[in-house]
């Protein structure tokens, strides 16, 4: 497995706070990667399969999701991109939003999202987990396109 | 269609039936005491008449005797013959018991007595020539006693006294007529009443049978009314609940959605304070490099801006959203609780006491305070969470208010009431105030000296749970006295299937 295209991080956060605060502390967990920065569902899915640059078509991807958003629910987009047969299947998915609720995560879970973080109101913590995921980004392997590959 | 429409005047129909029924029993009376007294009436009647009969025979007697007398008399003046003297004398003696009979027939009747009194008279006045007459016959004198004969026939005695005895008959005939048309009258009086009792009778049972049948038209009618209303009801109520659940439902997911929005933007202001507070530092920091490097730099003002100002209002900001944090959770919590689904078991309350117990062993053991179970509470089935629940937020608020200076002491008693099961734990700590006892049961609500951490949050989410549980929680208490909190609940839970 190469890994010599950087991987792209998308992350699909309808507030603006959010996802500075996440972009952040992503930073400061010491991952330079291109963050790409969607406010709404569709915007989001049309740079995913479309883009000229996005990951369908351009290397291997990473999309941290928020399941609120104004367009659409996050598992929408949760749903379509681990659909038989789309290019990013196997592509990671982390869930990140307020909902703790069992239910929902369980869904989020069978619907083939890959990490389920939710966010802490309580700051520390919340830079904490994002830090990890930082961390975590740097040493998981994300699996090439099968485009990327050829 | 009302009920009123179809009421009927109860007060109005009863008096109506009552006076009816009234009505046909006087009828009844009236009949048969008319029947009474027309039979007595018809007894006398006859008994009257008979009387008369009496009256006439008598008579007849006594005028046969005379005529026998008469006779005797005659034949004796005739033939000399003795026989003939002997029936004089036998005649002669029954005339006197005879008119004695009629004088006492006739007691009653002043005209009779006077009558009887005049043919008295003549017979006695007879009787002493018809005596002499024989006594002359008898004793040879025979042509003075025909004299003595023929001044009696000149006399016309006998053609008198007949005439005299007809007065009589003529007078108990009379008697006689004026009585049998009494009797007829009486008996005429009889059918008229027993022909308008009956009139009556036929009357009243046509009144009653009309009313009676509008009466039951229109229970008939009402009860059908009921019967829509009832049916009507069902449905009311079957929409309320469906109304009502489908109310609750969105008060829950109202709560659910409102909870997790405000969370949102309060993950902003945490961040971006907790941002604020390092940027902060860093000014700190500069501020004590130019303090410590190049002292006529600094400003007073920017020194204790950096050095307090700030941190100050980060100090507030952070808590102020910490408590918001807690609101948004304990409100997101209560929705939760309302969508779990309850699921009913056998509970042993000992075993699930002493599991209470044993979870908050190391703050009883810390303060020092006895926890008594009373041995064998009633056996429930119920939602183990929920119940769990409810009494662990109460033993813990139990050990939480505790007075300071006493041994503290929590009971729990148990009893069944019917189909409920009721549960007390009482404490001897600090209690709550009378004005309060419902209060403390509000979301956000506390009650007391503020000196314990907590958010007014615990004894809502209690109570909402007792509700769901078709169980009810109320507390008794004197302020410094300790608290009793009762918890009502189902012996036995039955889940309603939710539509």
């Amino acid at each position: 497995m190469n890994n010599h295209q950087p991987v792209n991080i998308i992350m699909i956060e309808d507030d603006e706070g959010h996802a500075r605060l996440i972009e952040k502390n992503i930073r400061r967990a010491g991952i330079s990667n291109d963050i790409h920065h969607f406010r709404d569902g569709t915007s989001a899915l049309e740079y995913l399969h479309e883009a000229p640059d996005g990951p369908t078509h351009n290397g291997p991807a990473l999309i941290l999701l928020d399941l609120n958003l104004p367009d659409m629910t996050g598992t929408d987009i949760l749903t379509r991109i681990k659909a038989d047969g789309n290019p990013l299947k196997r592509t990671p998915v982390v869930v990140l939003t307020t909902t703790d609720d069992k239910i929902e995560i369980q869904r989020c879970y069978d619907l083939g999202c890959n990490v389920y973080i939710t966010k802490p109101v309580n700051y520390e913590s919340f830079a904490d987990a994002i830090r990890q995921l930082g961390l975590f980004l740097s040493v998981i392997q994300v699996p090439d396109l099968p485009e990327a590959n050829g | 269609m009302s009920l009123k429409h179809v009421a009927v005047p109860d007060a109005w129909f009863n008096r109506l039936v009552i006076g009816g029924v009234a009505l046909g029993f006087l009828a009844l009376l009236a009949t048969g005491l008319a029947a009474y007294q027309s039979v007595r009436e018809n007894q006398f009647h006859s008994s009257r008449v008979n009387h008369s009969i009496k009256v006439e025979q008598a008579i007849a007697d006594f005028l046969a005797a005379r005529d026998r007398a008469e006779l005797g008399r005659r034949g004796y003046l005739l033939t000399g013959i003795a026989a003939h003297a002997e029936t004089y004398y036998d005649a002669r003696k029954r005339l006197f018991p005879l008119l004695a009979r009629i004088r006492d027939l006739t007691r009653d009747n002043p005209r009779q007595q006077a009558n009887v009194a005049r043919l008295s008279a003549l017979t006695q006045s007879d009787l002493p020539f018809m005596d002499r007459s024989v006594a002359l016959v008898r004793s040879g004198r025979r042509d003075e006693g025909v004299r003595l004969f023929r001044d009696s026939v000149g006399r016309r005695a006998i053609t008198v006294l007949r005439a005299q005895a007809a007065v009589m008959i003529n007078e108990e005939d009379r008697l006689l007529a004026i009585r049998d048309a009494a009797t007829a009258g009486s008996i005429r009086l009889f059918y008229v009443t027993v022909a308008a009792a009956g009139a009556m009778l036929l009357l009243v049972g046509a009144g009653s049978i009309w009313v009676i049948t509008g009466y039951t038209r229109s229970l008939a009618a009402s009860r059908d009314v009921l019967r829509l209303l009832n049916t009507d009801l069902e449905g009311a109520v079957r929409e309320r609940t469906t109304d009502l659940q489908r109310a609750n439902d969105e008060i829950q997911r109202f709560a659910y959605i409102v909870s997790h929005d405000l969370r949102s933007p309060l993950v902003n202001v945490m961040g971006f304070t907790s941002e604020l507070e390092s940027a902060a530092q860093r000014l700190r920091a500069m501020m004590d490099k130019v303090d410590a490097e190049a002292p006529h730099l600094a400003d007073k003002d920017a020194r204790i801006a950096a050095n307090e100002d700030l941190p100050e209002a980060i100090r507030f900001i952070r808590t102020s959203t910490e408590k918001m944090d807690r609101l948004i959770n304990a409100i997101l919590r209560l929705s939760r609780e309302g969508r779990r689904q309850i699921t009913p078991e056998k509970l042993d309350m000992n075993a699930v006491f002493r599991g209470i117990a044993d979870t908050h062993r190391h703050q009883l053991d810390e303060k020092e305070v006895d926890f008594s179970i009373a041995s064998r509470l009633p056996s429930i089935v119920s939602d183990r969470l929920a119940i769990e629940q409810i009494l662990g937020n109460i033993v813990e608020n139990a050990i939480k208010y505790m007075l300071p200076g006493r041994r503290g002491r929590i009971e729990i008693r148990g009893r069944i009431e019917g189909a409920r099961a009721i549960f007390e734990i009482a404490d001897n700590g600090r209690g709550v105030e009378a004005r309060d006892h419902e209060r403390i049961f509000d979301l956000f609500r506390r009650s007391g000296v503020q000196d314990q951490p907590g958010e007014g949050i615990g004894l809502a989410h209690t109570r909402a749970l007792a509700y769901r549980l078709s169980g009810t929680i109320s507390v008794d208490s004197e302020l410094g006295r300790g608290a009793t909190f009762r918890i009502n609940l189902p012996v036995i839970l039955v889940v309603e299937q939710e539509a």
